[in-house]
C-alpha cells in the first residue's frame, strides 16, 4: 500500500498545481479544450505505459519490493505506476498554458522574436571538426591515469567535447562580430558569422548548456580540481569577451588559446587525482607550446582584416615573418622537450615534423603574401587527426607498458 | 555494462524533438516556457522518485541492458534521462493534442464556408 499513498500524494500535489494554473492560463472558452487534450495525451500515455513498463520490468530495469504495492497489474505493469503518467499530463501542460498566457489563439504561429536558427548556428559555430581537439586531451589523461570509464569520465569527456566548444566558440563569434564582417574566411569550416538577433540567445545557450557540467564536475573532485576548472573556464571566456579581450593582446593571446587545450587535460588529470611527476610536466609544457605555435600560425592570415578592424594580435605586432618562424621554432622546442619524456614519450617527438614541414614554406612570408597561409591553414586543421592518431598509438603503447 | 536503454531513451528524445521541430510544438514555440516546464517537471519526477526509493518501495534492477552507473542509491544515471524523456513525450502528446482540436472547428468553419 505504501506505493500507492506515495503516489496519491504526488498525484493530489500535480492536481492543485494543474487546475490552479490552467485557470489563470487560460480563458474561460478555452478550458475544454485544455481538458479534453490532457484526457487525448493521458490516453495515449497510458497505453505506452502499459507497454513499455512492462518491457521496461520485463528487461529488469527495476522492481518493486512486493510488500509496498497493491499487486494489481496491467502486463507487468503496477497499476500505481500510471500515477506518473497521469501526475504529469495533469500539472505540466497546466504549467505551460500558464507560462505561455500572453500568447493569442494556440493554434496560429506568430512573430516571436525567434530563435530559429540558434541551434543550427550554435553547432556550425561551435566547429564541430575541432570537438575532438578538447575533449581528446581531456579523456586521454583521465582514463591513463584512471584506467577505467567511469561516469566522471564520460560526463567529462561530452561536457569538453561539445558544451565546452559551444561556450568557446559562442562566444568568440558574439564579440567577434565586427571583424567577423570584414573576413570573407568565416562562415564554412573556420567559423560562422552569427546574426546579431542570436547573439544574446547564443550566451544563455553557453551558459546553461556549461554552468551544470562545471558544478558536477567540480563536486566531484577537490581544490585541484576547482583551480583547473576555473582557469579553463575563465580563458574560454577572457579570451573574446568585451572589456577583456585577450585574443587581442599580443602573446596573452597565445597563451590564452594554447590554455583552451591543454586546461582539459588538466582538469582531466586532476580529477584523476594522478601524481605530478617530472615527465608529466614536461608533457604539459611541450603540449602548451605546440597550442602557442598552432595559435600564432593561425593568427598569421588573419593579418589584413585584423589591421582594418583595428584587432590586434600577435602576428599583427611581430608581422607575418617573425610569427611564422616563432612558430616553427616553438614546434621544434616541443617536439625536442618530448625527448625528454620517459619512454615511449621520445615518440612524439616526430609529431613536431609535419607542423614544422607544414609552416616552413612560409618562412619568409611577408604581411601582404600572409593571407597565403590559409592553404596551410586548412591543412592544418587535418594534420591534428593525424597527430592524434599518432598520440593515440603511443598512448596505447604506455598503456601496455605499464599495465 | 550495457548502453541499449540509455540509447534508446536518446533516441526516444531525439524523436520527440524532431516532432517538435517539426510542428512547432514545445521548445520550438516558445523555448523559455518550454524550458521551465521541463526542469519542474524532471525535478517533480525525480523528487517522487528519491521518496519512493528513501521508502524502500522502487528498487534497481539487474539487467544487462543498462550501464549499472548510480548516481544515488538505487537512482541509475538512466532515471533522469527517462524522466526527461516522460516530460518531453508528455508535452509533445499534450500540444498535439491541443492542435489537433484547434483544427476540429476551423475546418468545419471551412467547409461551411465552402458550402455557402
Amino acid at each position: 500500500m505504501t506505493y500507492l499513498w506515495l503516489a496519491l500524494a504526488f498525484i493530489a500535489a500535480a492536481v492543485i498545481a494543474g487546475v490552479i494554473f490552467a485557470r489563470r492560463g487560460g480563458n474561460a472558452g478555452e478550458h475544454g479544450k485544455h481538458w479534453k487534450a490532457v484526457g487525448l495525451a493521458f490516453a495515449a500515455l497510458a497505453v505506452l505505459t502499459a507497454v513499455f513498463d512492462s518491457v521496461m520490468i520485463g528487461m529488469e530495469l527495476f522492481h518493486y519490493d512486493a510488500s509496498h504495492i497493491l499487486g494489481l497489474k496491467i502486463g507487468l505493469a503496477p497499476v500505481e505506476d500510471f500515477a506518473y503518467p497521469l501526475a504529469g499530463v495533469v500539472a505540466l501542460p497546466g504549467l505551460w498554458i500558464w507560462l505561455t498566457r500572453k500568447r493569442q489563439g494556440y493554434g496560429s504561429r506568430d512573430g516571436e522574436p525567434s530563435l530559429k536558427g540558434l541551434l543550427p548556428q550554435a553547432l556550425l559555430a561551435s566547429r564541430p571538426v575541432s570537438w575532438i581537439n578538447t575533449a581528446y586531451p581531456f579523456a586521454a589523461a583521465m582514463i591513463l591515469t584512471t584506467r577505467e570509464i567511469d561516469w566522471v569520465l564520460i560526463v567529462g569527456t561530452f561536457y569538453f567535447l561539445i558544451p565546452y566548444n559551444l561556450a568557446m566558440y559562442g562566444i568568440n563569434d558574439v564579440f567577434d562580430y565586427e571583424s567577423d564582417l570584414k573576413n570573407p574566411r568565416k562562415g564554412g569550416i573556420e567559423g560562422a558569422l552569427l546574426q546579431p538577433r542570436l547573439h544574446r540567445p547564443m550566451l544563455w545557450l553557453a551558459a546553461i548548456t556549461n554552468v551544470p557540467f562545471l558544478l558536477v564536475l567540480a563536486f566531484t573532485g577537490g581544490p585541484a580540481v576547482w583551480i583547473s576548472l576555473t582557469v579553463s573556464a575563465f580563458a574560454v571566456a577572457a579570451y573574446s569577451v568585451a572589456g577583456l579581450r585577450f585574443k587581442e593582446r599580443p602573446v596573452l593571446d597565445s597563451l590564452t588559446s594554447s590554455t583552451h587545450f591543454v586546461s582539459p587535460a588538466v582538469v582531466g588529470l586532476a580529477l584523476a587525482g594522478a601524481d605530478v611527476t617530472p615527465g608529466l610536466l614536461i608533457l604539459l609544457v611541450a603540449f602548451f607550446l605546440w597550442g602557442m605555435a598552432a595559435h600564432a600560425f593561425g593568427a598569421v592570415q588573419d593579418i589584413e582584416p585584423d589591421r582594418q578592424a583595428c584587432i590586434g594580435s600577435i602576428a599583427t605586432v611581430i608581422g607575418a615573418r617573425r610569427t611564422v618562424r616563432l612558430a616553427v621554432v616553438l614546434w621544434l622546442v616541443a617536439g625536442l622537450a618530448m625527448l625528454a619524456t620517459p619512454w615511449p614519450g621520445p615518440l612524439a617527438a616526430i609529431i613536431a615534423v609535419p607542423y614544422i614541414a607544414n609552416c616552413a614554406p612560409y618562412w619568409n612570408v611577408t604581411d601582404s603574401t600572409a593571407a597565403r597561409t590559409n592553404v596551410a591553414w586548412r591543412r592544418f586543421i587535418w594534420l591534428n587527426y593525424g597527430s592524434g592518431f599518432l598520440v593515440t598509438l603511443i598512448l596505447i603503447l604506455q598503456w601496455s607498458i605499464t599495465s | 555494462m550495457g548502453v541499449l536503454y540509455l540509447v534508446s531513451l536518446l533516441l526516444g528524445i531525439i524523436c520527440m524533438l524532431l516532432l517538435d521541430h517539426r510542428f512547432r510544438l514545445f521548445f520550438w514555440r516558445d523555448p523559455k516556457a518550454a524550458a521551465i516546464v521541463t526542469a519542474v517537471g524532471v525535478l517533480f519526477l525525480l523528487a517522487w522518485d528519491l521518496a519512493g526509493i528513501g521508502l524502500g518501495i522502487f528498487l534497481r534492477g539487474e539487467g544487462t541492458i543498462a550501464t549499472g552507473l548510480l548516481i544515488a542509491p538505487e537512482l541509475p544515471i538512466e532515471e533522469p534521462v527517462f524522466l526527461l524523456f516522460l516530460v518531453l513525450c508528455t508535452m509533445v502528446l499534450y500540444t498535439g493534442a491541443r492542435r489537433l482540436l484547434d483544427r476540429i472547428p476551423s475546418r468545419q468553419a471551412e467547409r461551411e464556408r465552402e458550402n455557402a
